[in-house]
């Protein structure tokens, strides 16, 4: 019969298949290769072993002499109201910041999408603070903010105001961090939700303007719900960049006054490399990671769907 | 008749006539000045650093915000670019930035090549695990990462930098590059390998000359990370010989009495590179952002 075959031959012709698949996957799997070993070494292990450093007592002073405290680290750090502020720091720092790059973003976005005479410029210009160094930024800011001679303190000065170095002041350093974070972010944010209106089939716009709806439940009602996954997208990884910032608080105001402006990130560096305190910065580092792997998990979630 | 027409428009005719038949002149005023109040608000900021800059020391110091024409002086910048060790940290930026990204790009195109045009196991959480390495805490993967370069003798050296910032930019310029292999047909693919072209090839010959505006984004984005990195560098660079700018002018600002002139001046210059390149890729860029971050895998 044609139809059946030995099994000699019906292995040969797995076998052919099975190599193609090799032949196909090998070479996939080479090219993985040098991007996974990278990540794994530099990234992945590094984590692993942030967590089993944090169950020891060590110093970066004679990291060999490790010594092992179980969840000492941890206890120390509920009882540390510095880890508590930098937490409550981090999480107001990141809320506000992006509620506010948002809302900023999303007006910029609505401005961007008109085709105006001249608006190519006005979006090519606008990733401009995205692309500065942060440090270039930190320097604008701090010297806007310098007493006498900066620009911030001229115009108060004009207007009969207070003025002082207002890095240095304790209610107004934090909200000076947030100005940072949403001067820096809002471009990116506006372009994103711009590219996002843009691809919203003009005839969901025509449809509803014959059924008289007007230009704000057009934007509630078709803007809105069609722009929603680009905006989530865009909300979870800056909850997740700035959450995981560290320069811009270290750099211009290194946490202070008096820890105002100390968020975890910093906490975690200045544990490390300024006390030496490996053990105890690698737990806060813990909880860190934990926090990030919650909303990665809420990112991914986004993506597959 | 249709002569006073033309006068009675006027200026707002005119402004009509030079928009788009669906823009009324209402909406493009409403439009620019919404432009203008955010455009001040991202754009003062640099525009005062740079007239700053242009400041002798007296007129910056003396708390007037316009300076007379002739009071402007290019003194500063001759004073930066006189000091070695500010040179010395450009050139170790540029070492550094130029290293990491041709690193990053390598890497990229071979992994993103792989995950775009080959199917094997584990390829979906791979992409994955790729892009999670990127949201976690940087301060913490430091720690254990300056004890290994310590083992291996790469505390202060150019290779320890280059490969904290090539990790710090691989999985997004991967996921980027992968993107833009996704968009050119595999029917081109198919075509070369008729011709005799191996999966080799193909990467070489097909996929790399069309994928240029991406690689181009691609690699931006990994220069001007690593340009602007300032954590990686002062954990791991020790003297001035690994310094890079950021880190050189964060001491610049911590000396005693600050220099103002110089510190502005020194943070021009290290925003010049990002901006020129950010000018030759920016049409890129918009498009290329939105591809990587928002296509899923």
């Amino acid at each position: 019969m044609a139809t059946t075959t030995t099994g000699r031959e019906r292995f040969g012709r797995y076998a052919e298949e099975f190599r193609w698949f090799l032949r196909e996957t090998w070479l996939g799997y080479a090219l993985v290769l040098p991007t996974t070993v990278l990540l794994g070494v530099i990234v992945v292990y590094p984590t692993v072993s942030g967590v089993w450093i944090s169950l020891f007592e060590q110093s970066l002073i004679n990291p060999g002499d490790a010594e092992f405290v179980g969840l000492g680290n941890y206890a120390r750090m509920v009882a540390d109201p510095t880890f508590w502020l930098a937490f409550k720091n981090s999480v107001l720092l990141t809320a506000v910041a992006v509620s506010l790059e948002y809302l900023l973003g999303l007006g910029l976005a609505l401005a961007l999408k008109e085709k105006v005479p001249g608006i190519g410029l006005f979006r090519s210009v606008s990733m401009v603070t995205w692309v500065l160094p942060i440090i270039v930024m930190v320097i604008i800011f701090r010297w806007l903010v310098q007493p006498d001679f900066g620009f911030v303190n001229i115009v108060l000065d004009w207007l009969g105001l207070p003025t002082t170095y207002w890095f240095g002041n304790e209610t107004w350093a934090f909200p000076l961090v947030v100005a940072m974070h949403v001067w820096r972010n809002v471009p990116f944010f506006a372009i994103a939700l711009m590219a996002s209106m843009q691809s919203v089939p003009e005839s969901l716009y025509e449809a509803a303007q014959l059924d008289g709806a007007g230009p704000l439940q057009r934007f509630r009602y078709i803007t809105l719900p069609q722009i929603s996954y680009v905006s989530m997208i865009m909300i979870v990884l800056h909850v997740i960049f700035t959450f995981n910032n560290f320069d811009i608080v270290y750099l211009s105001t290194g946490g202070g006054p008096v820890n105002s402006t100390e968020v975890l990130a910093t906490y975690v560096y200045k544990q490390a490399f300024t006390s030496y305190a490996l053990g105890y910065a690698a737990s806060v580092g813990v909880v860190m990671l934990i926090l990030l792997l919650t909303f990665t998990a809420v990112y991914v979630k986004l993506e597959e769907t | 008749m249709a002569t006073r027409d033309v006068g009675g428009r006027g200026l707002l005719g005119r402004f009509d006539d030079w928009l788009d038949e669906e823009t009324s002149p209402r909406r493009a005023l409403a439009v620019y000045g919404v432009l203008a109040v955010y455009f001040g608000f991202l754009l003062l900021p640099i525009a005062w650093l740079i007239l700053s800059t242009l400041m002798s020391t007296e007129v910056m110091y003396s708390g007037r915000v316009v300076p007379a024409a002739d009071e402007l002086t290019l003194r500063n910048y001759a004073h930066v670019l006189a000091r070695p060790e500010f040179r010395r940290y450009f050139v170790n930026s540029t070492v550094v930035a130029t290293a990491t990204t041709a690193l990053t790009l390598v890497f990229g195109t071979l992994a993103g090549y792989a995950l775009s045009r080959f199917e094997f196991p584990g390829r979906s959480v791979l992409l994955l695990g790729y892009i999670s390495t990127q949201m976690l805490p940087w301060v913490l993967v430091l720690i254990p990462f300056f004890l290994l370069m310590f083992e291996l003798g790469l505390v202060d050296s150019f290779t320890g930098i280059v490969l904290a910032h090539t990790a710090f930019a691989l999985p997004f310029a991967t996921w980027m590059l992968k993107g833009y292999f996704d968009d050119i047909p595999e029917s081109l693919d198919d075509a070369a390998k008729m011709d005799g072209c191996s999966q080799v090839d193909v990467l070489w010959r097909v996929i790399l000359p069309l994928s240029a505006p991406g690689m181009a984004v691609a690699g931006f984005y990994t220069f001007v990370l690593s340009w602007n990195d300032y954590l990686a560098v002062s954990v791991l660079s020790q003297t001035a010989a690994t310094r890079t700018l950021p880190f050189g002018l964060q001491l610049f600002q911590t000396q005693n009495q600050i220099n103002w002139g110089l510190v502005l001046t020194a943070a021009v210059i290290t925003m010049v590179p990002v901006i020129l390149l950010f000018a030759v890729v920016q049409r890129w860029l918009v498009e290329g952002l939105a591809n990587g971050g928002m296509k899923g895998t």
